[in-house]
């Protein structure tokens, strides 16, 4: 048995990065003395803001690296970085487009139908679009290939489709849902065989989305259920029977960003401004044992990133990132809490305190979304030869 | 093949005929093995040849050191080719001949006064003891940075002749001499360095058992992985096993971040830029690593790997010592700490992405 090398090639320096790195700075700068948002933790989940995601569209910041007929900008994977990364640094309100122009966008380029690219990623890269992962379900989570929403032909050839899915983040804000549903019976000699992906119109009659609450409150998640709800042949996306293949592909795409380390940087931050103020050597030195493994997470990230750039897929090292990504987004809040006295409180009057809350309550999701650290530990296991 | 594959390959054959021994004071270090490199021009890699080096870049001397830790070579390399020679050579002191082992030492309790006018290289008579020395005892010269002359401040670095100075004897961990120089007295050549200089000394130091730890626990989770495949209880073989699967997943997850920011580091260093930094996150997260992967490798391993029979422990008990040595993790968080707070507390974010 052979371990596979576990070192990536660096990310040659871009300038082209730094360069829109520096532009998105002074934007956020901006933005933030003019009051148009203020920075949380975790603000891809909870950040929803229309107007902020059509601004980062007008400045060409979505779509980056897709073809310019498709409203993309033809821009790198290093560019859409340092653009990914500094919005998630100031806790900008990414939300309501995050999934759409992570995922959603790049699995059309894939394997939409012209029109349906056409017609969807413009308005996808001008921040007006929004698009959820219709995936899990109530009975489905870590076990995807047992879902049982299902989508059956009618007379002339449509879909016609039933079940529920469920954590659909930000359904209800939203305009499209990329649904995973059963298109052939369920084959016990091929659990991932039968399973399609329909683009889903999510104001078509049939369609109930329900609000599901999170632990501080918020309203991000979604119930959505459907019943015979009708969908056009020409929204299938991609090869019916293909869904777990292109599911999987998707999944690639969202587990190496920096979303996947940097959800609680906004409270990282709030820290080292207090340890600046106090100058406590016990606070100094927890700054830098989470900084050196932020350090380390960002490059590993970086090279993912440029490792796409060059049209490899490291899919091991992307499940490797965001296991030990998530892990370190929720130590973030233990290591400070060891060394600072502030109750953490949404609405303490210390930014802290605040950062400490929205942080804490939002820590059970980190190692959940996008598949659990456990399944991913599998995929890790399995790309070790193990299984 | 690249120049560094040829190096690993060079290195490879020659650690071949070279098993992993169980140090004790009567056998310190392989000195077989030494001679082997050295009569390779092994000892000299990344040294300049005006210097009486092998020549090459630093990522040769870096696949050296790397290859040597993963082997758990018992030989002053990352001292000699990553720390003490290329500090002598940048501080225009003599480079000893490649083929003497040299190490490396940092002595805050030892003081050095200028014994001629002090400007420039020259003679320095130290006083003080320098405790934690690596390989004292094995290494012919050591070169020690130690504190300035009080009216001078700074720091120099000496190179003291080992063989003409008392030692006591200490180890590390893993056997290896970490004994104390008496240079109460000694008089050695040394050459001034300003704070900064020697702010990157250290951090070299710090970067080369990084390389060291980063390059021994890609070593650890490739035997454990193998061991996982080979080994079998309740009719198969371990890595069948879900809470293994795990076990080694985590692993590998350590092993891959520390691989990413100790690479980004060392590239960091061979473009000149400053280092310190990096070195101190590239330090600290190795060490953090060491934690994880040894206690699991072990875990993994079962009561063979507790042996002193089985190889593990020749590069776990490296492991538990490289991540004190050069500077604590402790040390290092504070100086990462307190690097990233010097621009201001708001800055924080713009200082992270520039530090690699
Ligand atoms: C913030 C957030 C946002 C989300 N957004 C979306 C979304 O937009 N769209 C969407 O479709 N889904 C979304 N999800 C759902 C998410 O993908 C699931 O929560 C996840 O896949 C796990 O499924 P589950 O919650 O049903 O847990 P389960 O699958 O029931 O697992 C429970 C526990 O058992 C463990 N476990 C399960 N199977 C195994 C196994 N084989 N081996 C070892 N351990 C196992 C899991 O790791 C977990 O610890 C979101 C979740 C969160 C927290």
């Amino acid at each position: 048995m052979s371990t596979p090398s576990l070192t990536l090639a660096p990310a040659p320096p871009s300038e082209a990065a730094e360069q829109v790195r520096a532009e998105v700075r002074r934007f956020l700068a901006e933005e933030l003395a003019a009051g148009s948002f203020t920075t949380h933790v975790d603000t891809w989940l909870s950040g929803v803001d229309p107007a902020f995601s059509r601004k980062l569209g007008e400045r060409g910041w979505l779509g980056m690296t897709w073809p310019s007929r498709y409203g993309g900008h033809e821009r790198t994977a290093m560019e859409r970085y340092a653009v990914t990364e500094e919005l998630l640094a100031a806790g900008a309100p990414v939300a309501a487009h995050w999934i759409a122009d992570r995922q959603s966008g790049p699995n059309l380029l894939r394997y939409g139908t012209e029109a349906q690219k056409a017609t969807i990623l413009p308005r996808i890269a001008a921040g007006e679009c929004y698009i959820v992962i219709g995936m899990s379900e109530p009975d489905s989570g870590s076990d995807l290939a047992s879902i049982r929403t299902r989508a059956a032909r009618n007379g002339d050839g449509d879909w016609v489709v039933n079940g529920a899915k469920i954590w659909t983040s930000n359904a209800h804000a939203s305009h499209y849902a990329i649904t995973l549903v059963r298109t052939s019976p369920a084959d016990p000699s091929n659990r991932h065989a039968g399973l399609s992906q329909l683009l889903i119109d999510l104001s078509t009659p049939g369609i109930t989305v329900n609000p599901i609450r999170i632990l501080d409150g918020g309203h991000h998640f979604n119930e959505v259920v459907f019943t015979d709800v009708v969908v056009p042949a020409d929204m299938l996306l991609g090869t019916e029977g293909d869904g777990w293949h292109q599911v999987t592909a998707e999944l690639a795409f969202e587990r190496s960003g920096p979303e996947r380390f940097l959800s609680t940087y906004p409270l990282l931050a709030e820290f080292a401004r207090r340890v600046a103020d106090s100058g406590d050597p016990a606070g100094v030195a927890v700054l830098g044992r989470l900084s050196a493994r932020l350090l380390a997470l960002r490059q590993l990230s970086l090279r993912i990133a440029a490792a796409l750039d060059r049209g490899e897929l490291p899919n091991l090292a992307a499940a490797l990132v965001k296991d030990v990504g998530t892990t370190f987004e929720a130590d973030v809040i233990d290591e400070i809490r060891r060394v600072v006295e502030v109750p953490a409180s949404l609405d303490s009057p210390d930014p802290l305190g605040r950062a400490l809350a929205e942080a804490q309550l939002h820590a059970p999701g980190y190692t959940l979304r996008g598949g659990t650290n456990e399944i991913l530990r599998g995929i890790v296991a399995r790309g070790l030869g193990l299984r | 093949m690249s120049d560094q594959d040829l190096v690993v390959e060079t290195v490879r054959d020659i650690l071949a005929a070279h098993e992993p021994f169980v140090l004790t004071p009567s056998r310190p270090w392989d000195g077989a093995l030494w001679t082997a490199l050295a009569e390779a021009g092994l000892t000299g890699v990344g040294l300049p040849e005006e210097a009486g080096g092998s020549g090459g870049e630093l990522a040769d001397a870096v696949a050296v050191v790397a290859t040597l830790a993963a082997g758990a070579a018992a030989v002053p390399v990352a001292e000699q080719l990553l720390v003490a020679g290329p500090a002598l050579v940048t501080a225009g002191l003599d480079l000893p001949d490649p083929a003497e082992p040299l190490s490396f030492a940092i002595a805050d309790g030892v003081t050095a006064e200028p014994s001629d006018d002090g400007d420039g290289p020259g003679a320095f008579v130290l006083q003080g003891v320098s405790a934690d020395v690596a390989w004292s005892g094995v290494a012919r010269r050591v070169a020690v940075l130690v504190q300035g002359p009080p009216r001078i401040g700074g720091s120099v670095l000496v190179l003291v002749d080992a063989a003409r100075v008392a030692a006591a004897p200490g180890t590390n961990l893993a056997g290896e001499p970490t004994g104390s120089l008496d240079l109460d007295g000694v008089s050695a050549p040394g050459a001034l360095l300003t704070e900064a200089q020697a702010a990157v000394l250290r951090a070299r130091f710090a970067l080369a058992r990084a390389v060291q730890i980063s390059a021994a626990l890609q070593q650890v989770l490739a035997w454990t992985v193998q061991y996982a495949g080979e080994r079998e209880q309740f009719g198969r073989p371990l890595g069948r096993f879900q809470a293994i699967q795990m076990e080694l997943a985590e692993m590998a997850g350590e092993v891959t971040a520390v691989a990413a920011i100790v690479d980004a580091a060392v590239q960091a260093l061979g473009r000149g830029d400053d280092v310190v930094l990096a070195a101190a996150a590239a330090k600290v997260r190795a060490g953090a690593a060491v934690e994880v992967v040894a206690r699991l490798a072990h875990q993994v391993h079962g009561a063979i790997g507790f042996t002193q029979e089985h190889k593990l422990h020749h590069l776990t008990r490296r492991l538990w010592s490289w991540r004190d040595e050069a500077g604590s993790e402790l040390h290092w968080s504070r100086v990462l700490g307190a690097g990233l707070l010097a621009a201001g507390p708001d800055a924080l974010w713009p200082t992270l992405t520039r530090v690699v």
